[in-house]
């Protein structure tokens, strides 16, 4: 039977040693589609993000594409074409720019492709090249690591709360960055967060990860804003 | 489990029966090769055992126990050589090749560990001293005889069997002495070291300060071995401090079963006796023989051949048997509501990177005060500069009254601090009562001979215990313990050292809903009627709101909002940082 | 000038000696104790080349690619278990060193042999005759961080590699096959170390236990050196240096154990050694 959906999730369930951090999270992505994924702090999201990608082993199965991908390693998975944009430790802070999206790639026969497709979302990039990753802003680092994931040309793109932290303009700029990749290439896009202004401005649907679970879960449509703001509030 | 017990116990006695059968009798019927060899391999094996404890029980890899072999054989033969050898000199010379490596150990010992050394630095001295030692006595001319070593002493008049005898009586003794040793509280400590040594500091203790009081009693030990053996074979040699025979001395643990006490011991007899015996036909064919079985042992038995025996009496010596848990309480009025602590003006920086700034906080007693704030606020750094002072920090931070800067984290929890950390900080080859024994051990000195069976522990403690049912499952390893329990036990740990503050990192994390009500209500318990402060970094915001009497919000390393739970959960700018982030 | 001739050239050779451990240590945080060991199997490499009457010069490649092999195996059947276990792995490998030594005794012999010098006599520098082998070892030594420099930050094993020693969990999350650099690290480490083997034999007699005095000096350095090429080179000269003049003004016993003291007090001092941060 053909299956419709980018990433499919049943059941899963992961965490680190005896604790499941993630508690039977179901959860279909079709192809093309951005979709926010929000709660707060310890709510299990970037566990999922890393269940996904194989640096966790979990219970349940995760599909991309109808196909199984359990038991299948991180680096498989990355060069099979999904993007990661990981929160924790992101960057290679001595390296410079050009090394940091430079590993990105299996080779560098595509390097210079790979780059001119990147400053196009991102045009600071481009005269900074030997510039070090860690003397960058807190913005163009998170804009690097978009870049970054970008670089493979992915379709499907995970990404683990870039705003945070970044002035609304930053914000802007990313939304718009990751609008025109799926207008231009339908990627598929999962996106971790807890800013719901950013989130909701640029998803499809969201859904809300509570302990471990998913909570609450819709298109997004115009009483959205004051749902999702029910579940993320103090 | 006590059956499996006794058992071991009877096996041991039996052993210990034999082995005195052997030393005694030995002479009688072994050749004068097997007793030359053999008195030589016994001495061998009380170095072995020196190596088990600080590599098999504390986790100290070293290849220095040759040196301190060494010095105190080279210290019995110079006396030996140069001063003479009367009854009185004897004394003399036993004494020096116990005091000399003991002071050496001692300095070796300092040199080795201090509040923030690596293991792999201490195994770097213990490589060094021994090459120091070889090259000092190469350099030491009719002194130390350089490479010819020295010979032609006169030695105490035993005669071969009275020298094995000797030897054997000597191993003998050090063999039970270990073992009732490690069997103890005081002997668990060394285990807890090995498992979590940043826990025993924050219980208090300090463990730099253990581990170099070890160094240099097993160095006298080793000395006592060096006197044996400058006696017995009437020669040392630059070998025999060197760092070869060092790795040896690790290798014949190794094959033993590190942390066994008895393998390490039948480990070092049998591979030099072998070794004595086959190496006239098979030289080199017999070293190789060696290496690889060392080799595959390291990667595929690391517990060494004994662990293929003690698969089988498995686990007795871990259940300690506890009969009543006697409780008494520490604190039933609220302190004075002076301020338990006092932040001013608290910076922190990694590189050019500021975590934390200008941060002022005064928390007294009873309060409850819960910090919240985005990943990377700055919450665990605070936390990490509230429980160790030798962090580089900006600002001040008073602990009742005494400035903490430059104090190590033993010395906070004197002040009266307990921290708890995120991952539940335990030891996890120990069982629940050894954990909490450990707990207690910075007030009541640890008994180096027993293993008591009686927990003194303060109510609110044991309460914990009660509340989360592992009150009478004190025997149960902690490997064993589910998440929730882990936390709880850590908590109780914590509690039991009767600090004033207590410090929690995400106590909650990972727990289900009833784990979280019950660590609530144990909070709310120890601040509302007993009197302690605790300060709570939570992400859990639901739990924050139900149980802290203030909360105080840091973002981007800068403290936003101090206040009561009202006023926080009302406060635009805390639903801004959390929803939006835009105002960031 | 003489001096300062012996202080670059004992220099050079600990470096020469000490690259290939600084190699592994860097990027695997792995001690190869059996750093000795591959010495030894490059300087038997020089004695069979010459043996075979070839011209000695050619037994540098071959000990490189004997040494790399045979690191190649030992990576993946000894080192590659006990990447979590560093301890473990110091003494694993030194247990490969006692087997290799053996082999080595009983394929060749416990005696002594001796290898043709690759480079004869003295040459004339500033007015004064010093030993050419001593200052090729200077040259060689060069060549070899120069070669280092390049292959780290102009080959694309190299970024791999700087990737995996700054942080390996980023590396492997963008897919860097991290099996891969470590594999082929030792065996550059390896290959290096037999290739220091043919280098030190014509300075020193050759036997199956040769490399052992060399290890713990190389040791030292490199947990002084930390993972930086430069602060290996730095390390050397500082060292080097006190030991040449602790074995001319004092007693050359003595001169054998300075750099080990010294790197033990450098490191209490300043845990991280000679490495910036």
């Amino acid at each position: 039977m053909a299956d419709t959906f980018k990433l499919k999730l049943s059941g899963v369930s992961s965490g680190y040693g005896a604790v499941d951090v993630v508690n039977g999270v179901s959860l279909a992505i079709r192809p093309g589609e951005i979709f926010a994924l929000m709660g707060k702090n310890g709510m299990g999201k970037t566990t999922l993000l890393k269940t996904i990608l194989g640096f966790l082993r979990g219970k349940g199965t995760i599909e991309v594409d109808g196909a199984v991908i359990a038991d299948r390693k991180p680096a498989e998975l990355i060069a099979s074409g999904i993007g990661y944009a990981p929160q924790e430790l992101p960057l290679f802070q001595d390296l410079s720019i050009r090394d940091n999206l430079r590993l990105a790639l299996k080779g560098d026969r595509d390097l210079a492709s790979a780059l001119e497709r990147v400053y196009g979302y991102f045009p600071f990039l481009k005269d900074r090249l030997a510039q070090k990753a860690g003397t960058l802003s807190g913005g163009e680092q998170k804009m690097l690591i978009l870049a970054r994931a970008l670089m493979l040309r992915p379709k499907l793109l995970l990404i683990d709360e870039i705003s945070e932290g970044l002035q609304p303009s930053v914000v802007q700029n990313i939304a718009k960055a990751l609008r025109d990749e799926r207008e231009k290439r339908g990627t598929t896009i999962l996106l971790v967060e807890q800013n719901l202004d950013f989130a909701l401005s640029v998803a499809d649907r969201w859904a809300i990860l509570k302990l471990g679970a998913i909570e609450d879960e819709s298109p997004n449509g115009p009483d959205s804003r004051s749902r999702v703001l029910q579940h993320l509030k103090i | 489990m006590r059956d499996r017990q006794k058992l071991r116990l009877v096996l041991l006695v039996a052993l210990a029966l034999t082995a005195l059968l052997l030393i005694v009798f030995g002479p009688m019927f072994l050749g004068r090769f097997s007793l030359n060899v053999l008195t030589r391999s016994m001495i061998y094996a009380m170095l072995a055992i020196t190596v088990d404890l600080l590599w098999g029980y504390t986790g100290v890899l070293t290849f220095g126990q040759a040196a301190f072999f060494g010095v105190g054989a080279y210290a019995t033969a110079m006396v030996l050589t140069h001063i003479g050898a009367s009854p009185a000199l004897f004394v003399v010379a036993l004494v020096a090749s116990v005091l000399v490596p003991l002071m050496l150990g001692l300095a070796v010992g300092w040199l080795s560990f201090y509040h923030g050394s690596t293991p792999l630095y201490a195994t770097v001295i213990s490589l060094v001293v021994p090459i120091v030692v070889t090259q000092l006595v190469f350099s030491g001319g009719t002194w130390t005889g350089s490479s010819g070593g020295l010979v032609g002493y006169e030695t105490l008049p035993l005669g071969l069997p009275g020298y094995f005898r000797l030897s054997g009586a000597c191993l003998l003794a050090l063999a039970v002495l270990a073992i009732v040793f490690v069997r103890s509280d005081a002997g668990r400590l060394l285990v807890a070291i090995r498992d979590n040594e940043a826990r025993v500091a924050y219980l208090g203790m300090n463990p730099a300060r253990l581990k170099i009081v070890l160094t240099g009693v097993l160095a006298g030990v080793c000395g006592l071995a060096g006197f044996l053996f400058a006696n017995a074979s009437g020669v040392v040699a630059p070998e025999n401090a060197g760092f070869v025979f060092g790795t040896e001395l690790v290798v014949w643990t190794a094959l033993g079963g590190r942390g066994t006490i008895v393998g390490p011991l039948f480990g070092a007899i049998g591979i030099d006796y072998l070794s004595a015996s086959l190496s006239g036909d098979l030289p080199f064919l017999w070293q190789l023989i060696v290496g690889a079985l060392f080799v595959a042992m390291i990667i595929l038995l690391p517990g060494g051949l004994a662990s293929l025996v003690t698969r089988f009496l498995k686990s007795a010596n871990s259940s300690s048997t506890l009969k009543s848990l006697p409780t008494r309480i520490v604190k039933d009025g609220a302190l004075a509501s002076k301020s338990l602590l006092s932040i001013r003006g608290l910076g922190k920086s990694y590189g050019s990177f500021a975590v934390l700034k200008g941060i002022d906080l005064e928390i007294g007693a009873g309060e409850l005060v819960s910090l919240v704030g985005p990943n990377g606020a700055g919450k665990t750094t605070l936390m990490r500069c509230l429980s160790d002072g030798t962090q580089q920090i900006e600002g001040q931070v008073d602990i009742i009254g005494t400035n903490i800067a430059g104090r190590a984290p033993e010395r906070i929890v004197a002040l009266g601090v307990g921290r708890k950390f995120q991952v539940a900080s335990i030891f996890d080859s120990m069982t629940i009562g050894e954990c909490l024994k450990m707990a207690r051990f910075s007030r009541e000195r640890p008994n180096p001979m027993r293993s008591l069976g009686e927990i003194m522990l303060p109510a609110a403690a044991a309460e914990i215990l009660t509340l989360t049912g592992m009150a009478d499952m004190l025997a149960k390893p902690v490997s064993r313990l589910s998440h929730g329990q882990r936390q709880a036990l850590e908590l109780a740990m914590v509690v039991a050292l009767e600090p004033r503050i207590i410090l929690l990192d995400e106590p909650t994390a990972g727990l289900t809903k009833t784990e979280r009500m019950t660590i609530g209500t144990i909070l709310k318990k120890l601040t509302d009627e007993m009197g302690f402060a605790a300060i709570l970094v939570e992400h859990d915001l639901d739990f924050v709101r139900d149980i802290s009497s203030r909360i105080v919000v840091l973002h981007q390393g800068k403290l936003v909002l101090d206040g009561t739970v009202n006023d926080v959960v009302n406060s635009e700018t805390v639903r801004t940082i959390y929803a939006g982030g835009v105002h960031g | 000038m003489t001096l300062f001739l012996d202080v670059v050239s004992t220099a050079a050779i600990l470096f020469i000696v000490a690259a290939g451990l600084l190699a592994i240590f860097g990027v695997l945080k792995i001690i190869n104790f059996a750093h000795g060991a591959w010495l030894t199997i490059g300087a038997y490499c020089a004695v069979v080349v010459s043996g075979f009457g070839l011209n000695p010069w050619l037994a540098i490649p071959f000990a490189f690619l004997i040494g790399a092999i045979l690191g190649g195996v030992a990576e993946r059947f000894i080192v590659r278990p006990l990447y979590r276990r560093p301890l473990d792995a110091i003494l694993a490998t030194w247990g490969l060193g006692i087997v290799i030594g053996q082999l080595i005794t009983l394929w060749f012999g416990r005696d002594v042999q001796f290898t043709p010098a690759l480079l004869p006599g003295t040459f004339d520098l500033f007015g004064a005759g010093y030993s050419a082998y001593r200052l090729f070892a200077i040259v060689a030594a060069i060549a070899l961080g120069l070669g280092f420099t390049l292959l780290l930050d102009g080959t694309r094993l190299g970024l791999s590699a700087r990737a995996v020693i700054m942080n390996e969990t980023l590396a492997r999350g963008l897919g860097i096959d991290t099996e891969k650099v470590r594999l082929t690290t030792f065996m550059i480490g390896t290959g290096l170390a037999a290739l220091a083997g043919v280098l030190l034999a014509p300075l020193t007699s050759v036997d199956p236990n040769m490399g052992v005095a060399w290890l713990t000096g190389a040791f030292m350095l490199v947990m002084v050196a930390g993972s930086s090429f430069g602060a290996l080179a730095v390390a050397c000269l500082i060292f080097g240096a006190a030991q040449v003049l602790v074995s001319i003004y004092f007693s050359p016993i003595l001169g054998g154990i300075t750099v080990a003291v010294l790197c033990a007090i450098t490191l209490r001092i300043r845990p991280k050694g000679f490495a910036r941060a």
